[in-house]
């Protein structure tokens, strides 16, 4: 066997500069898709929304390995300022709104417009939409996006209509969630990136944290997530 | 949306045709009318020439030439942008403050691809309710009024507008420390801190600890600051000028190498870094860094031709010669029309003549460097004017030299820094009390105009005190006494005769000076009080 490696600049930083790579022709490919769409004649045919679907789920998921590298190798550090919750969700729903609008499914927020949080509002944005995104997928027809003041957290929630989260995804005894089972796919990379980069989030003694149970209003699947 | 788009110039910068014609989709279906597109930064430059724009979304990756930040950089220099115009960076980087990490001249927002139609139009949208919500502010700032901007932030403060309570808070802040008013600025910052930790706030303190003239201190909250947030640029920077200032350069050089690692697109970094590491002589460095600038200078406002020189002046000083030369080509390539750039090549070439031993060719180009300065001399920059009067008084020329050190340390006779750098070339190449005496008498002469003109204006005499003072102020732009006493006067007159607007613009331009120039808060916020309280009557004597 050779001691010295084949990858002589290490696999992480491969994969990170082929993350790159990809992000770059996904954004042409997902620029064709829309124009293809627009040129496409009523009734939309329904592979659209599908196809908007997994692309804005690749998307998440590379940008989120692109975050956790850069995590892993102490080139990052949050950007905190105060933002308008209101404009977070605002976001959140603007990223959303190609998917939505080729389904049937509700994208309903709530917030109070004079609540503010003090974040890194891109991550923080990028953590909800992956979020939402899975929402969508699971959720029967409504999924809602709140965000409000809890003692000295600002609560970001993300409710659904669904069947659920499953056992191994939800925290221990309605607690924050430490450890996340990854073998569950896009869900479970979501939660685990939504978890490091809550954790990023500090003031004083407290830091962020998310949790995740079935007790949504809609009686499906709920997510919380706490800044500081 | 608050923004009507059918009414606003659209400029759409991109390289890419299918991103231009996406772009330019959603813009139409949203009511855009006046849509221009640029596929490269020259063409974005040119078509800002031609008119106005009111949004610019520009791309930052530009396959060829300029980038988005040097189209940004040059279109504000060349102040191509309207004030109230939104520019916007699309870019492909997910936290592009920290990849692209400019020093100055910032976008209005970023917006990262990929995005929809949604998020584009939410992003100008917030762009034109903030610029609307800061025209005020913006407008005093552009025309230099600072105090007046002051004022302006403290009447927004009291609409006790929550939302807009912080980011009003930290524009407030940094009024205060650009007119000087550190105690201001630190009482902000620290009831910031009291309530929440936010690192603009910190950075802020370090500042303010910096300008007190605490520089330890400013360099531990610097460095805490940067183990935190290892990723915020403008943290080495000051961390950068606070080891200049306390003369350690080897620390300032490391900080800055780092910074420089983390953002190597930002040219004004690598001419620091070029001309810190050639000053230490840590010659690998300094190569390194002025090929960077050069490369980066060749699609950018901030590209000199001393960039060159620094190089080839570098190369000279490791034995390489024929290196030197060879930039010196360069340098006469890429700027054949300029004085200065040259008169620094025919500077090099007496240089690398020399240091080949070719007498002849020497002399051939101390003879232009010569002529060229008898044509250009006041022109140009001050250090290329230090290292003149080092080259003549070498060549056995030391009256030129004289004349021009002279007026050197006449028009910096304030600038500690400079003086200090002149101190030192005489020390070395002529003699040790050479800058002395002629600092020394310079000062007196100084003394003795300003009590020319004190006395005319004690006789009653205000024209004439005002003749001397400009006159002095024209000649030394950088004194400070003879700015404070040409506005005071100016100030009396103003009060005394019938309002001229012309007479107001023309004071308050000189106090803007003298705030660029650093004389302290204290000793101008009470003039501009003054200044202000002057009103013109609006029917007699309005600028045509």
């Amino acid at each position: 066997m050779p001691t010295t490696p084949i990858l002589s600049i290490g696999f992480p930083a491969l994969l990170a500069s082929s993350v790159h790579d990809i992000k770059n022709s996904l954004s042409a490919l997902r620029m064709l898709l829309a124009q293809l769409e627009a040129i496409c004649p009523e009734p939309k045919a329904s592979e659209f929304k599908q196809l908007n679907f997994e692309a804005n789920r690749m998307n998440n998921s590379l940008m989120q390995l692109l975050t956790l590298y850069k995590i892993d190798v102490a080139q990052f550090s949050p950007t905190i300022d105060e933002h308008k919750a209101g404009d977070i969700l605002e976001d959140v729903v603007a990223q959303q709104s190609t998917l939505l609008a080729l389904g049937n499914i509700q994208l309903l927020t709530q917030c109070d417009d004079e609540l503010l949080c003090y974040c890194d509002s891109i991550l923080i944005g990028n953590a909800l939409c992956t979020l939402v995104n899975n929402a969508q997928r699971y959720c029967l027809s409504k999924v809602l996006l709140s965000a409000e003041q809890e003692g000295d957290y600002v609560v970001f929630c993300i409710e659904d209509d669904g069947i659920g989260f499953p056992e191994n995804l939800l925290s221990p005894d309605d607690q924050q969630i430490d450890q996340i089972d990854l073998s569950t796919g896009n869900t479970g990379l979501g939660l685990f990136f939504t978890n490091i980069i809550a954790q990023l989030h500090a003031q004083g003694d407290k830091r962020g944290f998310i949790t995740t149970d079935n007790h949504s209003q809609f009686g499906g699947a709920r997510f919380k997530l706490y800044l500081p | 949306m608050t923004i009507n788009l059918a009414t606003q110039k659209i400029l759409v910068v991109e390289d890419q045709a299918i991103m231009r014609e996406t772009l330019k989709h959603i813009l139409g279906t949203f009511g855009a009318r006046l849509i221009v597109e640029a596929e490269s930064g020259v063409n974005a430059i040119a078509a800002m020439r031609l008119e106005p724009f009111n949004i610019v979304l520009c791309d930052y990756n530009l396959l060829r030439g300029k980038n988005g930040q040097q189209v940004l950089e040059e279109a504000r220099h060349l102040k191509l942008l309207p004030l109230n115009a939104i520019f916007i960076m699309v870019t492909g980087e997910k936290s592009p403050e920290m990849v692209l990490s400019v020093i100055e001249n910032k976008p209005d927002d970023y917006l990262i691809k990929p995005f929809n139609q949604q998020q584009l139009l939410i992003r100008i949208d917030r762009c034109h309710t903030r610029k609307k919500y800061l025209a005020s502010i913006d407008n005093d700032i552009d025309s230099g009024n600072l105090y007046q901007a002051i004022q302006h932030c403290e009447r927004l403060l009291q609409t006790n507008d929550k939302k807009m309570h912080l980011p009003l808070l930290k524009i407030r802040a940094e009024l205060a420390l650009k007119v000087g008013d550190f105690k201001a600025a630190e009482a902000i910052y620290q009831s910031i801190l009291h309530d929440r930790e936010l690192p603009w706030a910190r950075l802020g303190l370090g500042i303010v600890a910096f300008f007190l003239g605490f520089y330890q201190q400013a360099i531990e909250s610097f460095q805490e600051l940067i183990k935190q947030y290892p990723a915020m640029l403008e943290v080495y920077d000051w961390l950068v000028k606070a080891h200049e200032s306390l003369g350690d350069d080897e620390n300032a050089l490391s900080s800055l190498n780092l910074a420089v690692t983390l953002s190597p697109m930002s040219i004004l970094r690598q001419k620091k870094l070029a001309m810190l590491a050639d000053k230490t002589e840590n010659l690998p460095i300094a190569k390194k860094a002025y090929a960077a600038t050069i490369k980066l200078g060749k699609n950018s406002i901030h590209g000199s031709a001393s960039d060159y020189s620094g190089l080839a002046n570098v190369y000279l000083k490791s034995n390489a010669p024929n290196e030197a030369l060879k930039i010196v080509l360069e340098l006469n390539q890429q700027f054949h029309d300029d004085p200065e750039a040259r008169l620094r090549a025919a500077l090099l070439e007496t240089n690398i003549y020399q240091a080949k031993g070719n007498k002849a060719l020497a002399q051939q180009a101390y003879g232009k460097t010569f002529s060229l300065n008898e044509q250009f001399n006041k022109q140009l920059s001050r250090e290329l004017r230090l290292e003149m009067a080092k080259t003549f008084y070498l060549n056995g020329n030391s009256e030129t030299c004289d004349e021009i050190l002279n007026d050197l340390v006449k028009t910096n006779v304030d600038d500690k820094l400079f003086i200090k750098e002149i101190t030192a070339v005489c020390d070395a190449v002529i003699s040790q009390d050479h800058a002395d005496t002629l600092i020394q008498q310079i000062k007196k002469e100084l003394v003795d105009i300003n009590n020319k003109g004190v006395s005319l204006f004690k006789e009653g005499n205000i024209k004439g005190a005002l003749d001397i003072f400009e006159l002095a102020t024209a000649k030394m732009p950088d004194n400070h006494t003879i700015i404070l006493n040409l506005v005071k006067i100016m100030i009396h007159d103003l009060k005394k005769s019938t309002p001229d607007a012309n007479k107001i613009l023309k004071t308050q331009s000189y106090i803007n000076k003298a705030i660029e120039i650093g004389i302290p808060h204290n000793q101008i916020s009470d003039l501009q009080t003054e200044l202000n309280t002057v009103q013109v009557n609006p029917t007699i004597n309005r600028p045509v």
